[in-house]
């Protein structure tokens, strides 16, 4: 049961309070452009969520290990891109030789939505936030469902955004980030601006 | 892509990785909260980004995409030991950690991993060098700029300058308020880029018109 609360705690601080995107603003661009179809916007966030978890893992091993030597901050990207390439080869194999089909359909995006500060970020704020493995599992899952939360946001919005309503020098990237800044600001009130 | 189009001044305006393009939002949106942290950011991201496409430039093209990402991430993020030493040298240890997790997840920023397959392996290897300067100089020029913005606005002041303006929004410091600023920013850059084409285009429109009236006699 405390691993289930300490699993569920993580995730929904990676959720709202810690949000890749509307806290971290961890891969908005990528964000952006996943947003422009429905089946993007849920192949990133599955792939997001695959590769956080599973990295978070690895992460979690070399962390309690590793994270008392001196050197240790600074080697931490190195070791992170190592442990989320390791996935990624493994990963992109499996599905290569076991799921053609789904293969074909993740290749043209699947680099896009591994190699990116949403992935790399969620594993350091689990080095800061997850205590126990349950928690580094439940920040990895968070991370990529805020993706989708986000994501979804976005995608609802982006005819509006786009449309000819908008000014032209306004239109496209410039209003969708004042626009993540809003929802970001309503997603804001759930920690409160005086308690941090 | 056409090689003579593609000019050095190109990621200063017309491709800026963070108005125009939105190739690299989030340090600036979230990691330049004040002009010292913008400045640790601008050059860290300096530092990785240039020595990675020199370097990755240099890998053979046979190599499929898959693992050359994944050689460009581990380039990039050998590189950012000496870059956050550096960073740490110039600027630092306080200011180095203040940027927080904005520095080390510039080992996976976009102009490596994509700017470098979609642009840099067509151009020769000088003119790629000055090209990635020049997306450089974009990204630093934006990136100071929204940290003396926020700086001024929430601290009246531009790093340890003291300036008086009576003013404190200390809601600009948030992610929120970097989404907002940089938002109007890139708006801003748009429509004056627009007004600049669109002034270039008739310009040259005119010309042409005069040049082919005079041919022809017309006027005279």
């Amino acid at each position: 049961m405390q691993l289930f609360a300490s699993l569920f705690n993580a995730a929904i601080l990676a959720v709202f309070l810690q949000n890749s995107i509307f806290e971290r603003a961890l891969g908005p661009n990528i964000l952006i452009y996943a947003s422009r179809k429905r089946e993007h916007v849920i192949g990133f966030s599955l792939v997001i969520i695959y590769a956080t978890t599973l990295s978070s893992v690895i992460a979690w091993i070399l962390d309690r290990n590793f994270s008392d030597r001196d050197y240790f901050g600074i080697v931490m990207p190195l070791l992170y891109i190592l442990v989320i390439s390791l996935v990624y080869i493994l990963s992109l194999v499996l599905v290569w030789r076991f799921l053609p089909k789904v293969f074909g359909k993740i290749k043209t995006y699947v680099h896009l939505s591994v190699f990116n500060c949403s992935v790399l970020g969620a594993l350091f704020l689990s080095s800061q936030f997850g205590e126990s493995l349950a928690g580094y599992i439940g920040f990895g899952i968070g991370t990529g469902l805020g993706f989708f939360l986000a994501g979804y946001l976005l995608y609802i919005a982006h005819p509006r955004l786009n449309s000819e309503l908008v000014p032209a020098a306004f239109r496209g990237l410039p209003i969708t980030l004042v626009y993540i800044g809003i929802i970001s600001l309503a997603l804001y009130a759930f920690v409160g601006y005086a308690t941090r | 892509m056409n090689k003579q189009k593609a000019k050095p001044s190109d990621g200063l305006i017309r491709q800026n990785i963070v108005l125009m393009s939105g190739l690299l939002i989030g340090p600036v949106i979230a990691g330049a909260k004040d002009f010292m942290s913008a400045a640790a950011i601008a050059v860290v991201f300096s530092l990785i980004t240039f020595f990675s496409v020199a370097l990755c430039r240099l890998m053979p093209r046979k190599m499929v995409y898959t693992v050359r990402i994944i050689v460009y991430a581990l380039v990039a993020s050998v590189l950012y030991i000496p870059a956050v030493l550096t960073c740490r040298f110039l600027l630092g240890e306080e200011v180095t950690v203040s940027a927080g997790i904005y520095l080390p997840v510039l080992v996976v920023n976009h102009v490596i991993l994509s700017k470098t397959e979609t642009r840099f392996f067509h151009l020769p290897y000088f003119q790629m060098l000055l090209d990635v300067l020049g997306y450089i100089a974009g990204f630093v020029f934006v990136c100071l700029l929204t940290g003396i913005i926020r700086d001024i606005l929430v601290n009246s002041a531009i790093g340890t300058l003291s300036i008086e303006t009576g003013l404190s929004m200390p809601a600009l410091e948030t992610t929120f308020g970097g989404f907002i600023i940089v938002g109007v920013l890139a708006g801003i850059c748009r429509a004056v880029y627009n007004r600049r084409t669109r002034q270039l285009t008739v310009d040259s429109r005119d010309l042409t018109v005069n040049k082919k009236s005079k041919e022809s006699g017309v006027g005279e």
